[in-house]
């Protein structure tokens, strides 16, 4: 290459680089409404979180929070009708979704190890003790606090047991945007064929089982036409474990007494049933055909789901979907404690704005309770509100009412996913193939699982 | 995360990055002209330097780099949520990682047992059926050309839909394999198998979906292998009185055995990183997992990053080894014809598996340039 055509080049280079240096607006133009208030100095420790400002930047005089969500393409649009709400009565800030439905977690991970987290992100319950340990996630504690003016920020308005998802050592990291209870769903055409009434507070563990039994129905040749139950790890074992009065974690978390005797009762009772012929759908047939389809083919006479799965109403989308009602999970020995799938909004430890970004997220956190079904505030659980949110869950909207004054979620450690993999390996999946009894697999694994606890 | 509030804002900001990258790299571009020539070197040489300096800034910044990172992270106890700078690195740990792997993680070892497994298995029963197959599509028979089109088809398919097809095609219910298999099923009375739902089965069906490999890209490097044997060495053995057995036993194999290298190397390396097929087909975790994949959930899963980069450089080891001893192991059967012009004359030294085949080139006369093809 000549010397004339590598100098033609090397002025070409230069006006691109000085081009772009122009373009380069990675530092906002303009101060943002609110600096880093002095909330920001009282984050908490581990690795540091604070100590590097990372996201939003102002827009005018409003400041952009970018919120990231697993919303797929139709709960984006919906979730973007709310935010758009939220944004119209915003003087200060204006919230930007960014969805990643597919591989959420190491999207967000990655962003956060790249320091390029998003303001706001949402987290299911299992996550939060584990973000918050690792420095990922704002302490809203105090924030929040100051900002008891706005409704989601009441925090004596929430499920209990809902709200206790997002704390960990003391703190708040998030706020609940959505509990789902476990409910007891039925078909109703098969309980009038049965000749059994249908489930209501009365029932128990026991009847129950007895209904399951009766409602498993074989044809002439044996094959079964229609099954009692069905269970396949869902609803979680925990659930039967509270209602016996025992717990797989201690409130300190410090312990697993999954062999306690009150314990080693719901775990028999979930052992019963998992998968036995005589009550519920084997482990193939379910593989095979699918929890969900199954259900809504009317091949199984009642199943636990969640309140949002809206299966009450699937029949009224499509007919083929059976005829399918709502009730409150049978009772324990001790409760009716039933499990709230439970999803939490946080925001980055990372954020430019903590105030601000905290205010954002107690609005959006409101706007998402009028749209989500159920909304973890006690102030929200009417039918009024649920029949505005969701208008086909009219009718059920008083049992899911009432199953909201019983749920909670999980307690969480920080090393929840190494927690569930030594209770699903070590526990779970030998108890649901018949390898010991509840009493034995609970003492051998419980050593395991109180390994990975914080100490 | 930066976003200046309008779509035509945030568009020339995401522009100028690229500009002010892509400047970037021609500036590197044109200070290494500017540095070589300045150093005496000559001009072309110079330029053709210049001129690759992208795909070796590439190289360094995407691959070298993180390869070294990968490194220097097994040793710590790195986790992906605490993001890390020069001045706050992730403790150290040593060996820890290691050691945990080898003789603590209740994962490990059946990770490796199903890697390897699969592979031991899979590979040999897939090179053989790609070579059955290429030595169906090397026959002069009228259509070929569509039919090696067709039979090339897997390899442009993503492997992602390749396990939904599979998965269907194993589902036990209304799998196409168990609706084949049905009839004599019924005739035993057995049940239908789960394929990747039972623990027994998890490998067998692995291995029979490694077969989808057979067709494509190995069957097409085999079938060029085959198209390059000199048609004078089949006479040859002919008249020496060999029939198609024996052409194929000293001819055919001894011939191709470059080509089946290279084929079992590179389905070696393929199989120890099987990912993506295995992420997307949800097996019993008492069947095991693919070390691939134990890695991928250690490091997004427990966010393990440290833990998962000396599992990733264990697998690399492993790689490493089980190449080398391929490699190793290439000249007991691996026939190279320029080693024969110059070896010494048959009977010297007697070296490798395929005397015959030297004995039918001698016989030939054939010079046998790979490559003369038919």
């Amino acid at each position: 290459m000549k010397p004339r055509t590598f100098s033609t080049f090397s002025l070409m280079i230069a006006v691109i680089m000085l081009l772009t240096a122009c373009g380069d607006s990675g530092t906002p133009a303009t101060a943002p409404t609110n600096t880093a208030p002095a909330a920001a100095a009282t984050q908490p420790g581990p690795a540091g979180a604070t100590d590097v400002p990372a996201t939003s930047a102002p827009s005018g005089n409003k400041t952009k929070v970018i919120l990231t969500t697993w919303a797929g393409a139709d709960e984006a649009k919906e979730l973007q009708v709310v935010i758009d709400k939220v944004n119209a009565s915003a003087t200060d800030f204006e919230i930007v979704h960014q969805p990643n439905p597919a591989d959420y977690y190491t999207k967000i991970q990655t962003m956060i190890a790249g320091n390029t987290a998003p303001d706001l992100m949402w987290l299911s319950q299992e996550y939060v003790a584990n973000y918050a340990d690792n420095g990922a996630v704002l302490d809203l504690t105090d924030m929040l606090g100051k900002m008891s003016d706005m409704p989601a920020a009441k925090l004596d308005d929430y499920y209990p047991g809902t709200l206790e998802v997002a704390r960990y050592n003391g703190k708040l990291w998030g706020l609940p945007w959505i509990a789902a209870p476990v409910m007891l769903y039925y078909n109703v055409d098969a309980f009038q064929k049965a000749g059994i009434n249908p489930p209501d507070e009365s029932w128990t563990w026991d009847t129950f089982k007895d209904a399951a039994k009766k409602l498993t129905v074989k044809d002439a040749s044996g094959n079964v036409t229609q099954y009692g139950t069905s269970f396949n790890g869902w609803p979680p074992v925990h659930m039967f474990i509270w209602q016996a009065g025992g717990e797989v974690l201690s409130a300190d978390l410090k312990s697993s007494p999954i062999d306690s005797s009150e314990a080693v009762q719901g775990e028999q009772f979930y052992k019963d049933i998992v998968f036995s012929p005589d009550y519920a759908v084997p482990e193939a047939v379910i593989k095979e055909q699918g929890f969900g389809e199954m259900a809504k083919a009317g091949k199984v006479a009642m199943f636990f789901g969640g309140a949002a799965d809206d299966l009450d109403y699937a029949h009224a989308k499509d007919p083929k979907n059976a005829d399918l009602k709502i009730a409150l999970v049978p009772k324990g020995p001790k409760s009716r404690t039933t499990f709230a799938y439970t999803a939490v909004t946080v925001a980055s430890a990372r954020t430019k704005n903590p105030e601000i970004t905290t205010k954002a997220l107690a609005a959006l956190t409101d706007g998402i309770h009028h749209w989500k079904v159920l909304a973890p505030r006690k102030s929200l659980a009417t039918v009024d509100v649920i029949s505005a949110s969701v208008p086909g869950k009219k009718d059920s909207a008083p049992i899911i009412i009432k199953a909201a004054e019983d749920m909670r979620g999980f307690r969480n450690v920080p090393r929840q996913a190494e927690w569930d993999t030594i209770f699903w390996e070590s526990f779970q999946d030998l108890l649901y193939h018949d390898k010991g009894t509840a009493a034995d697999l609970a003492k051998t694994a419980r050593p395991k699982l109180e390994e990975v606890l914080p100490k | 995360m930066t976003d200046t509030g309008s779509w035509l804002g945030d568009y020339a900001l995401t522009l100028s990055h690229w500009l002010l990258v892509a400047g970037a790299v021609a500036g590197a571009v044109l200070l290494t002209y500017f540095l070589l020539t300045k150093l005496g070197v000559k001009r072309e040489s110079a330029t053709g330097i210049a001129l690759i300096m992208p795909w070796v800034l590439g190289f360094l910044i995407f691959s070298l780099f993180p390869f070294l990172a990968s490194f220097y992270l097994s040793f710590t106890d790195y986790n992906i949520l605490r993001p890390i700078s020069l001045e706050k690195l992730p403790p150290l740990v040593g060996f820890r990682n290691y050691v945990y792997a080898f003789t603590e993680d209740p994962n490990f070892w059946p990770s490796i047992r199903l890697t390897l497994l699969n592979g031991a298995i899979g590979i040999p029963l897939g090179m053989a059926g790609s070579l059955f197959t290429a030595m169906l599509l090397a026959r002069n028979v009228k259509g070929v050309g569509i039919w090696r089109t067709i039979y090339y088809l897997p390899a442009v398919l993503p492997a992602a839909a390749m396990a939904l097809l599979w998965r269907w095609m194993f589902n036990p219910s209304n799998g196409l394999i168990n609706t084949i298999l049905s009839p004599v099923l019924w005739l035993f009375g057995w049940d239908k198998p789960g394929w990747f739902t039972d623990t027994n089965l998890v490998l067998p069906s692995y291995v029979i979906m490694g077969m989808w490999g057979i067709f494509g890209t190995t069957t097409v490097i085999l079938l060029a292998g085959l198209k390059n044997i000199p048609s004078d060495l089949y006479e040859a053995a002919t008249i020496d009185g060999a029939g198609k057995v024996g052409q194929f036993r000293n001819v055919t194999i001894p011939m191709l055995t470059p080509t089946l290298f290279y084929v079992l190397v590179t389905s070696m390396i393929a199989s120890l990183q099987l990912f993506t097929v295995a992420l997307f087909i949800q097996t019993p975790r008492s069947a095991g997992q693919f070390l691939n994949v134990y890695i991928w959930q250690q490091a997004f899963g427990a966010q393990k990053m440290g833990y998962a980069s000396a599992l990733a450089w264990i697998l690399m080891v492993m790689t490493l080894i089980l190449t080398l001893l391929v490699f190793r192991s290439s000249s007991l059967w691996i026939y190279y014809e320029s080693e024969v012009r110059q070896e010494k004359p048959p009977g010297a030294r007697k070296r490798g598996l395929f005397g015959g085949l030297r004995a039918t080139q001698q016989a030939s006369g054939a010079e046998g340039t790979v490559g003369g093809g038919h």
